[in-house]
């Protein structure tokens, strides 16, 4: 993929996710910040739909916003075909794996599996 | 003839904030904050992943965290998050071609035009704000 597509995600996956993640932090702050935490209520916000929903698009945004910078501050250290190859597969391995296994959290407690 | 890899600085040139001014730092700290902010990501997930082990296994998590030092480090990651946010709106208008300034005659000491006055202040604005927003997280965090 050209990098200027890339780069076109990565600016693109920034802007959703802050306003996103303004929502996931408000949800925090309206219940009070100790309260949101204790269990029955994290149980809660995981059952309702639309928010389990906003979660996932949450963790696969930041997932691809996140390792396609890690693979640029890569590239800038070193050059090189192989290099490069290493990082942005190795990248890709990390984020799909952090993608599962986030959605395997959220598929669980949402369909009560816990 | 002399290999060009010897000028290469590395990380070590990569990380020096010393030349170039606040666009230096500010490149410097997006990078710092972009790791950290990915890190704390990773953290985040595997943290949330304890509720699957039931009330008893959250609780345990939730003490973990919830003390003076996760407090702190939280607060840290709010700083990290809004610079990140401020400072990458500023270089995305940059590369838009948003306050870079008009093409004019190259005169002595050709200075930049993209490093204007403006995108000085976005970035001193993305400092500030993250500054605020730390201590607004601390009040909150510590508050209650």
């Amino acid at each position: 993929m050209r990098e200027s597509i890339i780069m076109k995600i990565h600016y693109g996956t920034a802007l959703a996710a802050v306003a996103l993640v303004a929502v996931h932090i408000l949800m925090r702050l309206t219940q009070g910040f100790a309260e949101s935490l204790e269990y029955d209520s994290v149980i809660a916000n995981y059952k309702f739909l639309p928010y389990a929903g906003m979660l996932e698009i949450i963790l696969i945004l930041l997932s691809i916003h996140g390792f396609n910078g890690l693979r640029v501050i890569l590239l800038e250290l070193k050059q090189g075909k192989t290099y490069e190859k290493a990082v942005s597969y190795g990248c890709i391995a990390a984020m799909i794996t952090l993608i599962v296994y986030g959605s395997r959290t959220i598929i669980m407690v949402n369909t009560g599996m816990t | 003839m002399t290999n060009q890899d010897e000028h290469k600085e590395g990380i070590g040139g990569m990380i020096n904030p010393r030349r170039y001014g606040i666009e230096r730092v500010a490149y410097l700290l997006m990078r710092l904050s972009g790791l950290g902010l990915l890190a704390y990501f990773i953290a985040h997930i595997y943290e949330t992943s304890s509720i699957l082990k039931g009330q008893v296994g959250w609780n345990e998590f939730l003490e973990l965290t919830q003390t003076n030092a996760g407090h702190a480090i939280l607060a840290i990651v709010i700083g990290m998050c809004v610079f990140h946010t401020v400072n990458g709106i500023r270089v995305m208008l940059g590369q838009g071609g948003v306050g870079v300034g008009k093409p004019a005659r190259p005169d002595y000491p050709y200075p930049p035009a993209s490093q204007n006055i403006r995108h000085k202040m976005g970035i001193y604005s993305a400092i500030t704000l993250a500054a605020i927003a730390m201590m607004y997280g601390l009040a909150i965090m510590f508050g209650e």
